[in-house]
């Protein structure tokens, strides 16, 4: 198999872990557990075989420049909170942190997808202390990370499932059944984050 | 409950207002179009009794300004027997009754009865406000984005839609909305306006409700 990271794997892995002790600075806090930014927090780095096909699907040549320059989603971490005002708190804290820029941004929350998708999606553009693919140290290295609720997340997991699922009937019914599920969690996750505000008094 | 009563007879109107209080409801008069329309306008009724022969602006008038707003309130007129064009027209205007004048009084009673129990259930199952449109059948809150409402939730936004504009008060909200329940605390109606102040945002629309705890609140165009 061809080595489409270019021997920059372990350099991957650095500025994830990086990353990820970067998030839980300022999303976990050891000494009370319901001050916690989010509920789950996962990192990978994308298979060498994903990324091969995920360069052939978009007409790329399969090579490092595509994987580590083109695609950006080489290093993906997931944020799932509890709450709703927490993915946008999520979002402003991983500003802040040092050597990481929003190369993009796109809210799927204010602007729903028209199957009912909900997410916060950025694409990072980081400067690490690690040799990047052009050689240079501080390299440069592209994450991708998603943050949403965990009525957002539970629904993107089932709608993952159904979208993949080959000879479906019904297929119609079952996005609109689905998209109805997405309005239904959305509107559950507003009246969380309201109780949660008529408590603290926000 | 409570009705508006515009009729420019001094005397009868008087009277009626005595009558239909004796019953229990509250009365509010009106002795010109002018007032019944800026009454309407201002507050909430549960039915309207229009004479249709009246200074300043006659009860059609009244009541295509009062439906124009998209206010449903159930509207009654008083004609004059001779007045066939005006009965049709009045109720092509959106009229939900007539009584032709004179008329007993224990018929108006029982028509007023029969029209405030007609607007509790009185649903219409799309309402369109700003770029928003709440389906009463799916309970559906549409504009930028959709998302769906609890049943308590779509009732109560209805309610304020229906009164747009017009400050409703937290009792009002509690009578028609949770049927003024015991068993339930009042402060409800602050929780349920709370959930829909977000929720019109989540969905982008361009109104909001405003009024603090305890209102009154209101729902107007931003």
């Amino acid at each position: 198999m061809i080595d489409i990271y270019g021997g920059q794997r372990d350099s991957l892995e650095y500025v994830m872990k990086e990353l990820e002790e970067g998030i839980r600075s300022f999303g976990e806090s050891p000494e009370d557990k319901d001050r916690a930014l989010y509920e789950h927090l996962l990192c990978r780095v994308k298979s060498e075989e994903s990324m091969i096909e995920k360069c052939e699907r978009k007409g790329l040549a399969a090579e490092p420049y595509s994987a580590l320059r083109v695609i950006t989603d080489a290093i993906g971490i997931r944020i799932v909170t509890g709450f709703l005002d927490d993915v946008y708190a999520c979002r402003d804290g991983i500003e802040r942190l040092p050597g990481v820029k929003i190369y993009k941004e796109k809210d799927y929350i204010k602007n729903v997808k028209p199957n009912g998708y909900r997410s916060y999606h950025m694409i990072l553009d980081i400067a690490a202390d690690a040799v990047d693919i052009d050689g240079k140290k501080p390299g440069r290295f592209f994450a991708e990370v998603q943050i949403r609720t965990i009525a957002m997340d539970s629904w993107a997991a089932l709608e993952h499932k159904i979208k993949y699922k080959k000879g479906l009937k019904n297929v119609e019914l079952i996005t609109a059944e689905l998209k109805r599920c997405a309005d239904e969690m959305a509107s559950t996750d507003v009246s969380m984050q309201t109780i949660r505000d008529l408590i603290t008094g926000k | 409950m409570k009705i508006l009563l515009a009729e420019d007879e001094a005397e009868l109107s008087r009277a009626l207002k005595t009558i239909i209080e004796h019953e229990g409801f509250l009365v509010d008069l009106s002795s010109d179009g002018e007032e019944a329309e800026s009454k309407a306008k201002e507050n909430i009724y549960d039915c309207i009794i229009l004479d249709i022969m009246m200074p300043k602006k006659n009860g059609i008038d009244v009541l295509r300004g009062i439906r124009s707003r998209g206010d449903r309130t159930p509207v009654l007129m008083l004609t004059a027997k001779a007045e066939i064009e005006d009965r049709v027209e009045g109720l092509d205007s959106g009229a939900d009754d007539y009584l032709t004048k004179p008329f007993a009084m224990k018929e108006l009673l029982a028509r007023i009865r029969s029209m405030t129990r007609r607007s509790a259930s009185y649903n219409q199952k799309k309402l369109s406000f700003g770029n928003a449109c709440l389906d009463m059948e799916i309970f559906e809150l549409k504009s930028i984005n959709s998302i769906r409402l609890a049943n308590k939730e779509a009732e109560l936004l209805s309610y304020l839609v229906q009164n747009r504009s017009k400050d409703c008060t937290e009792d009002e909200l509690f009578e028609h909305i949770w049927n003024g329940n015991e068993e339930i605390d009042q402060g409800i109606v602050w929780v349920y306006v709370s959930y829909l102040k977000k929720k019109l945002q989540a969905v982008k629309a361009d109104s909001e409700i405003t009024g603090d705890r305890k209102g009154p609140y209101k729902l107007i165009l931003r």
